[in-house]
């Protein structure tokens, strides 16, 4: 009796699963998997990114798709923690059967991720999580000749770059003597915050401070009141969305007016969310940034544009949409030269060969240091001006004049 | 130990047909990597529930921090890898160790407190564990945690090696709750100071539950290492994701039965992928953050209902459900 039981259960699940497995058909959309924390507390970001996605998406398919094939992205929630993203990718690849995936937003997740991706020799684009070992091939027990093995490839610089367009603002107009470092403590912030003390070292600029927080916190205010203490000449912070605000809000809440500069490392600073949430806080805001709507790049206003016509003004959209949906773009064109055939040999190859523009700008994988498959890319300084977002670095092609010096005290009444 | 013929079989027929489709069922599921990865995450979900049903379900002593030894035995297969790549899996010799030791140790002080003061006790030291293998980056590698490229695609030699160390623990516990020892730990659990006044020594015996609950705990962790290929702080000593859980399935399956926490822990990550991915992307999206909600009425009509989990209250829940009842009879 028993067994009859369970046989019947047997045969229910094998229908399910055959419910689920039949109707593949080649004219059929092409699938392609992204991985994006669309819950959790780095949604925000995620969100931004896949309304990018979807953006690019539809322009694609309006425009004929993929030689006449329509394109589809399956979303897959990482929930901003890394082993929930590697259960994703999985399903990703095992499920869904996407021959690449994109996306990877935090470093932690995308990360993981990747060693799934990896292992699986299915390729991974990487549109924003940015720790440098993501695209050192040592880091999956693989050499940097072995690019024919390697499946990640990255659009965004790694953290260790991010400052990098911050350096000629330092340097040749607010010449800070010392810094306090702030950051978040997973991969992200800790790999950002050694190599900005790097910067600083090479700058000259004395490192007065070096502390951690880890995600969730509320309250910064004894972690400021020790930065205050501290006195220095700048603040540089690397944070999330809802960190960032609370960072400034509070730094406000406690009058630290002394520093000349608040400087953020892109990520949370750059977001609309964060001048909601920060309100007044967030004026005069000095932010790393890799990408402006105002830059010379084809497509970047338009895109810029057509986000805010869409999502509302309040959801301007900054550098990680751009990525998302030059991402997207990357997807399509490398997909367009994969002669019809779409598996993860192809399309690698096809990766491995891509050269285009894109309006994050132009998109080459390259090999340089430790890193393959490596987008290079310049970065640039943004500040947050009358509740704008602007461009104030490199000041050729900068939209507006930096403020410098700032009067906290008076800004914050 | 003299043989005692009233005494049941170690092993009953059910148990060798559970054992049975355990051992068919990945092969049922040979098309699917995906669902045999589900199969291995039950695995685990029995090993902790198990663990912990030993020393809260048979001996009374409800731990809240279970994740710590979870936690240590995964980063003792994790740390020699990180800083002398020696393999993971030497984790499943180190990780048990490494749970029993922290269990002992943890011991001398906890086993002071008693009912919720316990809870408290192991409860903080999962969450003081996790905060140091966060900030002692030298150590650790602190919250970027520790990644390593698992030795195999195939999901064949995890769902075997997990199935093994499954079977391990209940059939442990089985075991041991077949001993004097057992008896002992069900006075313990039933009155501490009367077990005490008949002369049981309570310290040794709370002690050898721990070291048995422990190991299994460590060993968990230390498989999910080997598995998952990436550890880090806030993923192996989680209170909720690991701690709490590891209660709920506990108590949903039964607490103080042998098999309850095994159905637990089927019952667990059935409702949680479910909901994970809207029922396989047959619902509203929308629907996935609700796994934590339903997983909570459940433990909430559980404890109303059925306070011994639906193992410990098969009978009444049989009764219950009358309309199954001609069903159960013809059988």
């Amino acid at each position: 009796m028993k067994i009859k039981k369970l046989l019947t259960i047997l045969v229910v699940v094998l229908m399910m699963v055959g419910i689920n497995s039949c109707g593949k058909k080649e004219t059929g959309p092409i699938k392609i998997g992204v991985l994006l924390p669309l819950t959790g507390h780095m949604a925000n970001f995620g969100t931004m990114e896949k309304n990018s996605y979807e953006m690019a998406k539809d322009k694609i398919n309006a425009n004929g798709g993929i030689n006449g094939r329509k394109l589809e992205f399956v979303y897959e929630d990482d929930t901003g923690k890394p082993d929930v993203g590697r259960a994703g990718a999985e399903k990703l690849i095992n499920v869904n059967k996407v021959p690449m995936i994109a996306g990877g937003y935090s470093s932690s997740v995308t990360f993981a991720a990747a060693a799934v991706a990896q292992q699986y020799r299915v390729p991974f684009l990487v549109n924003t999580g940015s720790v440098d070992k993501i695209t050192q091939p040592e880091a999956f027990n693989l050499t940097t000749n072995d690019g024919a093995k390697f499946y990640i490839y990255r659009m965004n610089p790694p953290v260790s770059e991010y400052a990098s367009g911050l350096e000629g603002l330092l340097s040749q107009i607010v010449k800070p003597k010392s810094v306090f470092i702030i950051h978040e403590n997973t991969a992200f912030g800790t790999k950002g915050a050694k190599s900005f003390a790097k910067t600083a070292k090479k700058l000259g600029i004395e490192v007065k401070g070096n502390h951690q927080y880890s995600a969730g916190t509320v309250d910064f205010k004894p972690l400021l009141l020790n930065a205050k203490k501290a006195n220095p000449d700048m603040v540089y912070m690397i944070s999330y969305v809802m960190d960032a605000a609370m960072l400034m809000k509070q730094a406000r809440q406690i009058e630290f007016t002394t520093p000349k500069l608040f400087v953020g490392a892109g990520a949370g600073f750059t977001m609309p969310a964060f001048k909601e949430n920060a309100g007044k806080a967030s004026e005069d805001v000095v932010s790393a940034t890799l990408w402006h709507q105002s830059l010379p790049i084809k497509g970047a206003k338009e895109y810029f544009d057509k986000y805010v016509e869409k999502f509302g003004k309040d959801h301007t959209p900054d550098y990680h949409g751009a990525e998302a949906y030059s991402a997207a773009q990357v997807v399509a064109d490398v997909l367009k030269r994969c002669n019809g055939k779409y598996t993860p040999e192809t399309i690698k190859k096809a990766l491995d060969a891509t050269n285009m523009m894109t309006v994050f700008g132009p998109v080459k994988f390259t090999s340089y240091g430790k890193k393959i498959h490596q987008n290079k890319m310049n970065t640039y300084v943004v500040q947050w001006i009358n509740g704008n977002l602007k461009l104030i670095w490199p000041e050729d092609l900068a939209n507006a004049k930096f403020v410098y010096p700032i009067d906290w005290a008076a800004n914050w009444k | 130990m003299k043989k005692d013929k009233n005494k049941p079989a170690f092993i009953t027929k059910i148990e060798l047909i559970i054992i049975a489709v355990a051992i068919v069922l990945p092969f049922v599921f040979n098309f699917s990597p995906y669902f045999q990865g589900l199969l291995i995450f039950v695995l685990i979900w029995v090993i902790l529930g198990t663990s912990w049903n030993l020393l809260a379900g048979y001996t009374g002593l409800v731990s809240f921090g279970h994740a710590a030894y979870f936690g240590i035995g995964a980063y003792a297969a994790a740390l020699p890898y990180y800083h002398y790549h020696i393999s993971p899996w030497w984790g499943l010799l180190t990780g048990g160790i490494a749970a029993v030791i922290l269990g002992y140790l943890l011991g001398i002080v906890v086993f002071r407190l008693r009912g919720p003061y316990f809870a408290l006790g192991t409860l903080a030291t999962a969450e003081i564990l996790r905060i140091i293998f966060g900030e002692e980056e030298w150590l650790t590698n602190g919250h970027s945690g520790i990644l390593y490229m698992t030795t195999w695609v195939s999901k064949y030699p995890y769902y075997f090696t997990a199935l093994i160390l499954a079977l391990g623990a209940v059939f442990s516990v089985k075991f041991v709750m077949r001993t004097k020892a057992g008896f002992y730990f069900l006075s313990i659990r039933e009155d501490e100071d009367a077990a005490q006044a008949l002369g049981i020594n309570t310290k040794k015996y709370k002690n050898i539950s721990t070291v048995i609950s422990t190991f299994w705990a460590g060993m968990a962790g230390a498989f999910y290492m080997i598995y998952m290929g990436f550890i880090d702080p806030e993923v192996v000593f989680a209170l909720h994701n690991i701690s709490i859980i590891t209660i709920l399935v506990g108590i949903i399956g039964g607490v103080g039965t042998i098999w309850g926490p095994a159905l637990g822990a089927v019952v667990m990550v059935l409702v949680q992928e479910f909901f994970r991915s809207s029922f396989f992307g047959l619902a509203p999206s929308w629907i996935s953050g609700m796994h934590a909600l339903v997983f909570g009425l459940l433990v909430i009509f559980t404890i109303l209902y059925m306070a011994g989990g639906i193992l410990g209250d098969w009978d009444l829940i049989r009764k219950k459900l009358s309309f199954l009842r001609k069903a159960e009879v013809s059988e």
